[in-house]
């Protein structure tokens, strides 16, 4: 078997932790009932590197299939690795009338036609994504399998979601995006996150939005603490406030999972304490980097619990509403994502 | 033992005077420690010199200075040693070969590469460190590893090392020391696991002293990002980056990062007037410290409407170094170590029992 086949197995391996090889290989469907019941006895994940090696030589299975493989496990698990959310602007007159074959034939051969040496398989999973994996090569060298780009785009929307790409790849992938959904640019949404989900969810605002009106009642306390009758009464009508305008803010319900979110500040010194710096012309130039297990949670609670103030300050309720996690913020505002240099993190 | 709480100033009357010495005679004749004076009744200190570049690689040996810088250190505070003499170094490093290896036949694990490997430990003085003539030598420890069937011409990996120290220490104390002890107080591990553990044991064995670990606490966190901020002019910091933990659910981390030139402006423009004279050095005062930080938190307050005083300061970390709450500090530039060395010192000489 010839190193590269080898390598992307290893890797495969490496990847695709031992609880999962079963399920996806059974979808993958290119093991015999005996391979696939050798495979399951086994539990050792070198022992099953091996196997998986041999079965490869038996069945004489090619790269195309491997990659096969490692699309459906990538599918099937999205929540990994890190996500960078596009969107697609100013769509011409048929870009709603392009329908999945159209997509599939223009976006290959516009991609071959910008990087002689690539290769692209494209799926359409259930829930109308199609799926895009892409390996790329250059003049010199065959499509490098070992550092795949995954695409995810949901045709009748303006998203895209890629995993990595390097600055010489991007602006290919643009192009075929663009020429094939015929809309005019590809635009970095300012979006990332470990959770295609959740990215998704946030951006295409597939989760539970609070509209103001009123809300019944706080949600009951698990921890059952002793509490003082009178600061309970007292405290019962703000807390109720603090947790409606919290869930007005970020939504209601579970919360699409983003790990962070950061705000780059260029403006004035704001402390009026200190009229030194606030006379201060230039900007007070630092970075601020929320993170958290599921920041925006992390955000609901702080205004629910009062340590961030309601109304939600517009700078923090940017991130649901906007739908963004990176902002670069000056006097005037936001600056605008079309404005922003495209290169971040 | 109990431990005076971390900065906080005890009043000093005559009530907590008797309750020490009766405290003292629980005790019994069995202590060795005489009566000192009261460490307890001190708090950080709210005032101190503005860090110079010590001209320590003048000072100290390169060899030594590189063992000491970019390592994260793990910080623990130790009680004055009985009888450690600085003559003895040769002795103490065979004493402690023999304990390591007698500990590993026990069973105790060591090594995470086999157990084919024997340790060979040196002690060293790392001298020019000291800045008053009460500070007890700095000394150095290694740990080499030895393979069984080393070449000989092959060096030896270090696989841990460690340092006790004492710069600045408060005269007062030291000197009220009985002359039998020692007082080193800050003990930098290169890690926290199990050879820091049996060094630590054969000294509580050797000296009758007691290791404990050493938060670095929010104030002294707040000083170490003024003394760092306050080298801009003469050492680029680079960036002043402060990382707060806020307890909400799930907790929430905030990193704030300011630039060099911004963090200097804002430090300067709360500096009070110069009161020192030509050629005297400046002293920075807490209240200072206390604007710089209140001035990071009211701007990051007018854009989030977040209280970072609702969370804690957890690292903080420039170009010169960076420190942990948790109690681990990195020196990255040799020039200003000796600066975070006293303020180190003097938070550990506070967790002195007695």
């Amino acid at each position: 078997m010839d190193e590269s086949k080898k390598r992307l197995v290893q890797r495969l391996m490496r990847r695709i932790p031992t609880k999962r090889l079963k399920t996806t290989l059974e979808k993958w469907g290119r093991l015999t009932g005996e391979q696939q019941r050798a495979m399951d006895s086994i539990h050792s994940k070198w022992a099953l590197t091996e196997s998986l090696l041999a079965i490869c030589e038996e069945n004489e299975l090619a790269v195309k299939h491997l990659t096969e493989l490692e699309m459906i496990y990538m599918i099937d698990n999205p929540d990994q690795g890190m996500w960078y959310a596009f969107q697609l602007t100013d769509p011409g007159d048929d870009a709603q009338s392009v329908d999945l074959m159209q997509f599939k034939e223009q976006f290959k051969s516009h991609l071959k036609e910008l990087v002689r040496e690539v290769s692209v398989k494209i799926k359409k999973h259930t829930d109308e994504a199609i799926w895009i994996r892409i390996a790329w090569g250059d003049t010199y060298s065959r499509p490098d399998h070992l550092k795949p780009t995954y695409v995810v785009h949901y045709l009748q929307t303006p998203y895209v979601f890629v995993t990595r790409l390097t600055s010489k790849q991007k602006p290919m992938l643009s192009q075929a995006m663009v020429l094939s959904t015929r809309y005019q640019y590809f635009k970095d949404a300012n979006l990332s996150g470990r959770n295609l989900t959740a990215i998704r969810d946030l951006l295409m605002r597939k989760y539970q939005q609070v509209f103001p009106t009123k809300y019944p009642s706080p949600p009951t306390e698990r921890k059952q603490t002793v509490t003082n009758p009178h600061i309970e009464r007292d405290q019962a009508k703000p807390a109720a406030n603090r947790l409606q305008m919290a869930c007005e803010a970020f939504g209601g319900g579970v919360l699409p999972q983003l790990q962070s979110a950061v705000y780059k500040l260029e403006t004035r010194f704001r402390d009026h304490s200190n009229t030194t710096m606030t006379e201060r012309e230039e900007p007070f130039r630092c970075v601020v980097k929320f993170s958290s297990a599921n920041l925006l949670e992390s955000l609901k609670s702080c205004a629910s619990s009062g340590i961030a103030s309601t109304p939600v300050t517009a700078l923090l309720s940017f991130i649901p509403l906007n739908r963004k996690n990176y902002f670069v913020i000056t006097d005037k505002g936001p600056v605008p994502s079309s404005q922003m240099r495209q290169t971040q993190n | 033992m109990r431990t005076p709480l971390n900065s906080v100033a005890v009043k000093r009357r005559s009530k907590s005077k008797s309750y020490r010495s009766s405290y003292r005679s629980g005790i019994g004749a069995a202590s060795r420690l005489s009566f000192t004076p009261g460490l307890t009744s001190r708090r950080l200190n709210t005032s101190r010199k503005a860090p110079k570049s010590y001209k320590i690689a003048e000072k100290v040996t390169k060899e030594q200075l590189t063992l000491l810088v970019k390592t994260e250190w793990t910080l623990s505070y130790v009680t004055p040693l009985y009888r450690f003499r600085h003559t003895q170094l040769k002795s103490y490093s065979r004493q402690l070969s023999l304990f390591i290896a007698a500990e590993k036949q026990q069973g105790l694990a060591v090594d995470v590469e086999g157990t084919q490997n024997t340790f060979r430990v040196s002690f060293s003085l790392v001298q020019g460190m000291t800045e008053s003539v009460d500070d007890a030598v700095t000394v150095l420890i290694q740990i080499h590893s030895k393979p069984l069937f080393a070449r000989q011409d092959k060096p030896l990996r270090q696989v841990w090392s460690g340092w006790l120290t004492c710069i600045n220490g408060n005269p007062e104390y030291l000197r009220s020391l009985p002359t039998d002890f020692i007082c080193l107080p800050l003990f930098c591990s290169s890690e926290a696991g199990g050879l820091t553990s049996l060094v630590k044991s054969w000294f509580q064995q050797s000296f009758d002293c007691c290791f404990s670990p050493l938060e670095i606490s929010q104030t002294s966190l707040q000083w170490l990002m003024a003394l760092w901020t306050n080298c801009q002019p003469e050492s680029s910091i680079r960036q002043l980056k402060m990382i707060w933990t806020l307890p909400a659910e799930p907790q929430l981390q905030v990193t704030y990062t300011v630039n060099a030139e911004e963090a200097w402006e804002l430090w300067s423009s709360v500096r009070k007037e110069s009161t020192a004279g030509e050629g005297e050095e400046n002293s920075i005062d807490i209240e200072e410290v206390m604007s710089f930080t209140q001035g990071l938190k009211g701007h990051f307050i007018r854009h989030f409407r977040l209280d970072l005083s609702a969370g804690s300061l957890k690292e903080v970390s420039t170009a010169l170094g960076s420190a942990k709450h948790s109690g681990r500090i990195k020196f990255s530039n040799s020039k200003y170590m000796i600066t975070t060395l006293m303020l180190l010192t003097e938070c550990a000489l506070l967790k002195m029992p007695i």
